[in-house]
């Protein structure tokens, strides 16, 4: 470019001209220097600001719960290996970190430790023993039992903007071995000693391909391939080749070779998921094994270094062949430059490529739940925090749960056969205790991202609203007890209009005199609308609001039945209530967020509020027991323990548009909906539909049988079976039920005798002021 | 993306539409009124008072007369009580994870102390265990994890105890003892209307541990008087000295 020719014996005469010739070709190739040099400036800025400023964008990285291993911990030794399996744990002799061999039931591991809120959880050697499905001792590589050990939590996803590059950062110190070695072998030999740039590398990359018979090495460095897909577009023309070559040399003269190849290790592009592309070492190690990039063993790194030239045509998922042999080429480069011996390279061709089936981060994995996870982020985060900022979320998804709700839908369907075609269903498990979602269901297809019917379909609950009404009665003890006489006779009611509400049973019939809480149990349309008739709507209303619901009904009778629309989600808040001895809670899918470095951003902490009486809820969730022991739900005990004592409610709407179940154990609460999108028939009641999909997520499950404590002001008695009178003991038809401590019935004639009814209602109305007193007690 | 949301906020909103029965149709009067409104519902935690009944929602009405305990008129229809195993035998399938954590031992052991020092050795000594906690021994997962918390609470993180005493109450929920230092931690943290519940959740929990109950008590008092309820306060600390 600043070719300037020396004069050589010029002659005077044209001198002149020659003068001013060069003159021109002086100030020119000045020019041009100055303008070389102006742009090499600039291109230094821009190679300057944008290596040491944040290089990229990283997308938050979502979490689910990492396993707490103790002993005494249920967990069956397969849902743990599933586990294992899921984290990209290698089945081998304990060697390292990601490790693991199963002999009986001993299970030994090496995890991987991993960043938390409160800090580090180191990675160690450890042993896990399990009997039945319980583990019966966890101890340390020392043999010393240790109390609690936190497993690193699978990523279940990440929150990406609409088309975008995804890295998992690694740095220098986390590579595995040969990576470096082979990846300079293979790609630019002269790394370490070229200044940018290397004419030599390009004479030996024309000779090593025509010695292989094929373009096995690039002419450009690494520099330059940085360069390339760090600063520059992807037009081929030579004054970009120049540009990238001048940058190459600009960027060697800032950074040194080490920082230049961590860059490059996780900028290259590596393959494209979806809409996703997936750049660097780090994340294609999860993308294409599910292994942390420091674990592979030489045969991986091959495969991973040999895909740099083409990720497409070398797909190992799509392409498996010349994967293979792309493989087994660069082996046979990495024996030849010394980077592992030939028995290695022998032992390293024989290995499968070893990819897992798909990506084991998917965007799609747990859509319904990332949806949820996203939206509560939200509320606290601006979109561009999320998609850049390279949060870290620690979900309470538990992936063994939410395959066994994906199975139990999936083969509950196959039961129903095709009467279950245009059916849709959606799914929330979630711990009644901790108010955490541990499962979620939006569609019939899991991985499909769509409509997230756990938390946009609203759908009257039927049904599902009785609990409500029951417990309304159930505050004031002084008037309802579970043993109340309540009658179910037809009725109706008027309106303003003069238009009659008549509603009626599922199976058309009266069932005349009934206990209050059988009303419950069998579902009677019948006696409990009269009942939620005698308490108020407004009132049965303003329970579910306590209970949780937020959605502003109208009070009017239709109500009672269920004619409100929830959704899935707001039914589970509902239950929660119920199912946590009347602390409401809200449903949290997030625990916590770090940043990017790891220092500790948010919690979303355990937060809960007492709306009702620990004895109120005590009796309705008695009455729920008695829904699956004698009531709509009692098929459950044909493929579950009695010993259970589940609790839950049935819910159908009309023409069985809509398929409910809610129901909870002492550790696991789940609503089940079933129905059609268009709101179009169903052959499916709650008991037959969404009832079964409920058992088979429980028999899977293996839930904590339901054993609440028994609030200090409820007593047991014993009363008659037959007249709900209160009895002895050892007196035929004699059972024991659960009161408000005073409310419960006086007591009968002895065994056997028949008695009026004339009671003693002095006594009654004492006790119930004794209640009270107690009551005003406790709620201070 | 932006297609798909449209989409199901159109799904969404249609189906609503559909689904939702009219509610004018039945135009109802409702007997009943609103005579015992009861105040506590949803919303702030502010007004913490429990929701049960208080005297004014006491008395009964009349108007109700058909659902008072009364024995059937005939009783031909009506189906006898079943009877089950009384709810707390659940079988002999007792869960192992309750029995380090819940087993319950004879109190009596009157000075329930609350740790405040954090202990010089984690890791789960007998010694750390002693200092622990009078009322009952802890062992396994949570007493390490109380361990941890009360070391991050003596060294003033106080974010770190409470999220490392949420693992604690995954492992054992029903553990009255975590919810207690739980609460504690709240009340350290200046959610005094959270340490209240958390109290009154492990209260319920609590029962046949009248030293833990007066500890919970106690701590209540002084979640109370943080909210500015020096009555409630008071009343909490009579109930302390009852349990204890």
């Amino acid at each position: 470019m600043t070719r300037t020719r020396s004069p050589k014996s010029p002659s005077p005469r044209r001198s002149g001209t020659l003068r001013s010739w060069l003159g021109w070709t002086a100030k020119l190739a000045l020019v041009g220097l100055v303008v070389l040099a102006g742009f090499a400036v600039y291109l230094d800025a821009v190679v300057q600001e944008k290596f040491s400023g944040k290089r990229w964008t990283l997308p938050a990285k979502v979490y689910a719960r990492p396993l707490e291993l103790f002993s005494g911990l249920k967990l069956s030794k397969q849902d743990f290996l599933t586990e294992l399996d899921a984290l990209g744990y290698r089945r081998e002799a304990v060697a390292g970190p990601g490790s693991v061999a199963v002999s009986g039931n001993t299970v030994d591991l090496h995890t991987r430790g991993f960043r938390f809120y409160e800090g580090d959880e180191p990675a160690r050697r450890i042993r896990v023993r399990f009997s039945g499905d319980y583990v019966a001792g966890l101890s340390g590589a020392d043999g010393k039992d240790l109390p609690v050990v936190r497993m690193e939590p699978l990523l279940i996803g990440g929150l990406y903007p609409a088309h975008n590059e995804d890295r998992i950062l690694v740095q220098r110190n986390e590579l595995p071995p040969y990576l470096v070695e082979t990846l300079v072998a293979v790609e630019d030999r002269e790394f370490f000693s070229h200044f940018g740039v290397s004419p030599k590398s390009i004479v030996r990359a024309l000779w090593v391909n025509a010695a292989a018979g094929g373009v096995v090495q690039g002419g450009s460095t690494l520099t330059q391939q940085l360069v390339k897909n760090f600063y520059l577009s992807n037009e081929r023309s030579l004054v970009r080749k120049a540009t990238e070559a001048m940058m190459a040399v600009l960027l060697e003269l800032h950074y040194d070779k080490d920082e230049i190849l961590e860059a490059y290790l996780n900028e290259v592009f590596l393959g494209q998921d979806g809409n996703r592309a997936v750049h660097g070492f780090g994340l294609a190690s999860q993308y294409f094994f599910g292994q942390p990039l420091a674990e592979l063993q030489p045969h991986q790194v091959a495969l991973l270094v040999g895909m740099v030239k083409g990720p497409t045509y070398y797909n190992p998922r799509r392409n498996p062949e010349r994967a293979m042999t792309r493989r087994n080429l660069v082996i046979d480069l990495m024996a030849e430059q010394s980077v592992i011996d030939a028995a290695q390279a022998a032992a390293a061709k024989q290995k499968p490529l070893g990819v897992t089936a798909r990506g084991s981060l998917a965007n799609s994995s747990h859509p319904a739940f990332l949806d949820l996870v996203k939206r509560q982020l939200r509320e606290d985060y601006q979109e561009a925090d999320l998609t850049e900022e390279g949060l870290r979320i620690f979900t309470s998804l538990d992936p063994i749960l939410q395959n066994k709700a994906e199975a139990a839908l999936h083969d509950t369907f196959k039961r129903i056969g095709k009467g279950g075609d245009p059916v849709e269903a959606s799914m929330v498990v979630s711990n009644p205790e901790t108010g955490e979602v541990l499962a979620l269901l939006g569609s019939r297809q899991p991985r499909f991202a769509g409509f997230n019917r756990a938390l946009d379909a609203v759908r009257p609950i039927g049904s599902l609203i009785k609990p409500a009404i029951y417990l309304t009665a159930l505050e004031k003890p002084s008037q309802y007890t579970l043993t109340s006489w309540v009658a179910d006779v037809p009725f109706s009611v008027k309106g303003q209009d003069g238009q009659l509400w008549r509603p009626q049973n599922y199976d058309h019939q009266a069932h005349g005199d009934i206990y209050l809480y059988q009303g419950l149990a069998n579902s009677y349309n019948l006696s409990t609308a009269k009942l939620g008739l005698e308490l108020g709507v407004p009132n049965v209303l303003k329970t579910l609001a306590r209970l949780g619901v937020e959605r502003e009904w109208p009070a009017y009778p239709s109500m009672l039945l269920g004619a409100g629309a929830l959704t899935p989600m707001e039914v589970s808040s509902m239950y929660l209530t119920i199912a946590s001895g009347g602390f409401n809670t809200p449903l949290r899918g997030i625990r916590s967020v770090l940043a990017a470095e790891g220092e500790p951003l948010k919690r979303y902490p355990f937060q809960i509020q007492q709306r009702f009486d620990p004895g109120a809820i005590y009796l309705l969730q008695n009455a729920m027991q008695r829904v699956m022991r004698e009531g709509t739900g009692r098929s459950v005990y044909s493929r579950l323990p009695r010993s259970l004592s589940l609790a839950g409610k049935t819910g159908t709407t009309n023409d069985s548009r809509d398929s409910w179940f809610a129901g909870f154990s002492q550790d696991l609460l789940a609503v089940v909906w079933l129905g059609r999108d268009d709101n179009g028939k169903t052959p499916l009641t709650g008991a037959t539909g969404a009832l079964r999909v409920w058992t088979d997520f429980m028999v899977k499950a293996d839930p904590l049988p339901l054993d609440m404590p028994v609030p200090e002001n409820v007593t047991q008695a014993w009363v008659d079976a037959r007249s709900g009178l209160g009895s002895e003991p050892g007196c035929p038809d004699a059972v024991q039920m659960p009161y408000i401590r005073g409310s419960e019935p006086p007591p009968g004639p002895p065994c056997g005798l028949p008695q009026a009814p004339a009671e003693n209602v002095q006594d009654v109305i004492e006790n119930v002021q004794d209640v009270m007193d107690w009551v005003r007690d406790w709620s201070n | 993306m932006n297609r798909w949301l449209f989409g199901a906020v159109a799904a969404s909103v249609l189906l609503s539409g559909c689904a939702t029965v009219e509610h004018g149709s039945i135009p109802v009067v409702d007997a009943s009124g609103s005579v015992y409104d009861q105040q506590q519902g949803r919303g702030s935690g502010t007004t913490s008072r429990p929701p049960v009944a208080t005297p004014s929602q006491a008395p009964a009405p009349v108007e109700d007369a058909g659902v008072v305990v009364m024995v059937p008129g005939g009783g031909a229809s009506a189906a006898p009580i079943q009877s089950y195993p009384a709810s707390g035998v659940a079988g002999s399938v007792a869960p192992i994870v309750s029995q380090p954590i819940t087993a319950t031992t004879p109190d009596g052991n009157a000075g329930y102390s609350v740790p405040r020092a954090p202990s010089g050795a984690p890791g789960g000594s007998p010694a750390v265990s002693g200092n622990l906690a009078a009322d009952e021994q802890l062992d396994g997962p949570v007493l390490a994890l109380l361990t941890t918390a009360q070391r991050e609470q003596g060294s003033g993180n106080l974010d770190s105890a409470a999220s490392s005493l949420e693992r604690a109450q995954r492992i054992a929920p029903r553990e009255p003892q975590v919810l207690y230092r739980l609460a504690e931690v709240r009340l350290a943290q200046g959610d005094a209307a959270q340490a209240e519940q958390l109290a009154r959740r492990a209260l319920t929990y609590a029962g046949g541990r009248p030293a833990l109950q007066a500890s919970l008590w106690n701590l209540i008092a002084q979640a109370r008087e943080r909210q500015g309820d020096a009555a409630g306060a008071a009343q909490a600390r009579d109930r302390a000295r009852v349990n204890l």
